[in-house]
């Protein structure tokens, strides 16, 4: 799964927005979905990422995501459901008792509220794979510098990552290794099988360190830190194009911030589930908060013909 | 100029000296190789070259080493990367961006330079390394020698004087590693920059170098021009094999003239010596006619690429088999079905009546073994001797039959005096025999070996061939997946050549590899240039050769 997230250029208008764009639009994503309770702006929020997504030509890769992200919301529903047990409609008293929570006692609350917050977190990991499919590794290093965090902590974070999916393969080959030797990594009490597995620690470990002494070596025959003030061949250049872009992505986060001091967009799930009342005002918002959560497209579009004519 | 006077260095913790009173003068635009046994200071002294040693080791050092007019002890790497520049063995350890042309950006834009001369220097770079079209690609989607001639551009880029390489084929298939080698020649030939390149494979440079370097145990052993150092004994066996026929032919009364270095010097001077003589032709009289391991039509896929396609085949017992193939062609994933580690998409892979999809690899691993490429891989024991008794244990043996096994295998591979020592601590042929012993412990029927040969030194390479020869006639098969051609025709039995998962050719060793243009050894293409004199064709050895012109 590692390798499908990787950024790839698909020439996609998308890919071409300012990588700062592409951010602000996906922290917006994400504000969105942490200050709105409400279901139908949360899945507002969920349509108008998968659009994204789907425009970047980026769904393929999200896919794997989704079905990690419905494991683990299928993990959260059934948890919280178990130890929950606020709610006023019971829909099932389990004949046994959890240590510590007493009784399991299953609400309609419960499942609605779990459920809500597995949508909002599978919007939030979306948000990311966004992020992560269509911005350029080092872009996002740029920007980070161009926020003034210091280069050498920016490197070694994008480092880390680009070795990321070289540490899975030395991990699956030195477990083959393990395998071949006769280990039985699969069989066991979980005890067992977690205490086999120890054993490929070291030569990971020592395999990592040879990595990182091979790159800094390499850094350093390279002129790593010869010089107090450094260039950055490709800096984040924004245009005029850009900013009103930006201005665009930021209206969103605006608008909903503001509707939420104002006390819409909240919903109440315990003791009992409020009813949802499609006001002309929700629906109006609704619709509103779309067009301008979609605005990147046919700006996007826009820029890519003004770049190119 | 690079002078070294009287120059001792020793790593901190260590008591030997890694290199040991090395002087040496080398001239500007002058093209350079460093061989010798693994472990002789050849990594050390081309770190010293670009201030790697002692600035980032650090040791003790004795004596003086100036490169360019720069003391070393007085100037860090990052002042001498304009200077020197250096590509390091392993590709992928050593580009730090995420694509091409940052990565060539990277040490200009450490050095200030302003953005216009870094875009006009990536421009000279890419063209100079011949690879403009790689620009935007990223680095996962290169292939190794992509990947090698990136590294080569972005030092490049710093406009260096020298440019050193260490081992820079050696993880990379024949193909790429010539392209290399060629561009290296390129530089040199036509901008005057000075190479240092490490290499243990002298077939593939030794004709295109000024001078050679041969270093043991931390110092210079011979240095001089190739003919004159491949006259001494200082590489004792690992000279290319046309040059060793030639002094054996000198040895036996031949009289030839100069030294050769390729297979075309060597045609030359044969063609003035040789007299028409009857043709004999070679025939491998070993038979192997009992199946231990059966593929049938086998297929696997990763995602929607298919890898493997109908491969079917038979492993004899006593037979030594070579897996041949082009990068990606599928040989690795073709091994790994035969332990278990992957499991078939379709078709059947059958161990001894066992069929390896019903069974564990930790089960099959009684039949089969398997070495991986990097013997660091195998290491996971505090000590040697339990090291080789992991695999017993994991089987469930008795202790007492586990005693005697570590005893018997520790000395069969001369690791007995190091059996209470920390397994990652040996050195690499130590590391070496030591990860073969804790796989053959368990005396399995068939033995699998991914690239066991890369980037090692000819003693070394011996002394396994010896290993493996000696275990295929006690009965026992040997599959070996490699691209060391030379390897494979002193002593395989039978090559399978694989090419985008379909086996192309399946037969004996003389017949795949004779008569072929690249998966043929040195002294084949020299005898296929000489048949008319009646050589053989089919010729693959020296001791070949040797029995039909003298």
């Amino acid at each position: 799964m590692m390798r499908e997230l990787r950024y790839r250029d698909k020439n996609t208008a998308i890919h071409q927005l300012n990588p700062v764009v592409k951010l602000a639009w996906a922290a917006t994503i994400i504000v969105l979905s942490l200050i709105f309770d409400h279901p139908l702006y949360v899945m507002v929020l969920l349509g108008t990422t998968i659009t994204l997504l789907k425009s970047a030509n980026v769904w393929r890769e999200w896919i794997p995501l989704l079905k990690l992200s419905l494991w683990l919301g299928a993990s959260i529903i059934v948890i919280n459901a178990m130890v929950s047990c606020h709610g006023n409609h019971v829909l099932v008293i389990a004949p046994f008792t959890l240590p510590v929570l007493g009784q399991a006692v299953i609400t309609m609350e419960a499942i609605a509220f779990s459920a809500a917050m597995a949508v909002k977190l599978l919007v939030i990991i979306s948000a990311f794979a966004f992020v992560n499919l269509t911005v350029h590794p080092d872009d996002i290093m740029s920007i980070l510098i161009k926020m003034k965090l210091p280069y050498k902590s920016v490197l070694v974070t994008s480092l880390s990552t680009r070795f990321i999916p070289c540490l899975i393969e030395d991990m699956q080959r030195i477990n083959d290794a393990y395998r071949t030797r006769g280990m039985r990594l699969d069989t066991g009490s979980w005890f067992r099988r977690l205490k086999n597995r120890a054993g490929i620690i070291i030569p990971l470990l020592s395999s990592s360190l040879d990595r990182a002494v091979q790159i800094a070596e390499a850094m350093e025959a390279r002129a790593f830190g010869a010089r107090q003030k450094r260039t950055f061949y490709k800096d984040i250049k924004f245009s005029r194009m850009d900013r009103i872009t930006l201005v665009f992505i930021l209206l969103p986060c605006g608008v909903g911030i503001t509707m939420r001091i104002f006390n819409y967009g909240g919903y109440e799930y315990y003791p009992s589930l409020s009813i949802i009342n499609l006001s002309s005002f929700i629906l109006l918002s609704l619709v509103i908060l779309t067009l301008l959560l979609l605005a990147i497209l046919p700006l996007a579009i826009l820029q890519r013909r003004i770049e190119f004519d | 100029m690079i002078k070294l006077r009287d120059f001792t260095f020793t790593y901190n913790g260590t008591v030997q000296p890694a290199l040991q009173n090395v002087s040496l003068t080398i001239e500007d635009g002058e093209f350079i190789l460093i061989t010798g046994s693994s472990g002789g200071g050849k990594s050390t002294l081309c770190r010293c070259f670009n201030g790697l040693v002692p600035h980032f080791y650090g040791g003790i050092i004795s004596g003086r080493a100036e490169v360019q007019g720069m003391d070393i002890l007085r100037t860090p790497p990052k002042e001498l990367a304009t200077k020197v520049g250096m590509v390091f063995q392993d590709p992928e350890n050593q580009l730090v961006t995420s694509n091409v042309e940052r990565e060539i950006a990277f040490g200009l834009e450490n050095l200030g330079f302003p953005i216009s001369l870094i875009a006009r220097r990536i421009e000279e770079a890419l063209d100079t390394a011949g690879i403009a079209n790689l620009r935007v690609r990223k680095h996962h989607e290169l292939s190794g020698g992509e990947k090698q001639k990136v590294a080569i551009a972005s030092v490049l880029a710093l406009h260096p004087e020298v440019l050193v390489l260490d081992e820079p084929t050696s993880e990379l298939d024949p193909q790429s590693a010539e392209e290399v080698l060629r561009l290296l020649e390129r530089l040199n030939d036509e901008l005057g920059i000075t190479i240092i390149v490490v290499e243990h494979r002298l077939d593939r440079v030794v004709h295109l170098v000024d001078r050679v370097l041969v270093m043991n145990e931390g110092s210079i052993q011979a240095n001089g021009q190739p003919r004159e150092v491949m006259n001494t004994d200082a590489l004792g066996p690992g000279k290319p094999p046309v040059i060793r026929l030639m002094q054996r032919l000198r040895v036996k009364g031949l009289k030839l003239g100069k030294l050769p270095l390729t297979v075309k010097e060597a045609r030359l001077e044969l063609q003035k010596v040789l007299r028409n003589i009857s043709r004999s032709e070679f025939t491998d009289d070993r038979l192997y006619t009992k199946p231990v391991l059966k593929v049938d039509k086998l297929w696997f896929s990763y995602g929607d690429r298919a890898v493997l396609r109908n491969i079917k085949m038979t492993i004899n017992k006593g037979e030594f088999t070579a897996i041949m193939g082009r990068n990606a062609s599928g040989k690795t994933t073709l091994v790994k079905h035969l332990n278990g580690l992957l499991k078939p998409g379709k078709g059947r892979v059958i161990i001894g009546g066992i069929d390896t999809s019903q069974h564990s690899v930790a089960e099959l691993s009684r039949q089969v073994g398997y070495v991986f490429q990097n013997p660091n891989d195998h290491l996971f024991a505090d000590t040697v001797e339990e090291e080789v008794a992991f695999s017993l244990r994991n089987q469930g043996s008795e202790e007492a039959q586990i005693n005697k096994s570590v005893e018997r295998i520790l000395n069969q591979f001369r690791l007995a005096r190091y059996r209470q020592s920390y397994p990652r601590n040996l050195s690499g042929g130590e590391k070496q025999r030591l990860a073969l012993a804790s796989v053959l412990v368990t005396r399995p029927k068939i033995i699998i070996l991914d690239e066991p040969t890369r980037g090692m030194d000819y003693a070394l390479k011996l002394e396994l061939i010896g290993f493996l020869t000696d275990y295929c006639k006690r009965g026992n098969s040997v599959v070996m997946v490699t691209h060391d051609v030379e390897t494979v025709a002193e002593c395989a039995d039978r090559v399978i050549l694989l090419s985008e998962g379909r086996v192309v050719v399946d037969g004996n060793k003389r017949e795949v590899l004779s008569k072929a243009l690249l998966f043929s050894p040195q002294i084949n293409r020299l005898a296929q240039a000489l048949s008319r004199f009646g050589i053989s064709d089919t010729t693959l050895t020296i001791d070949e050769m040797i029995g039909q012109i003298v």
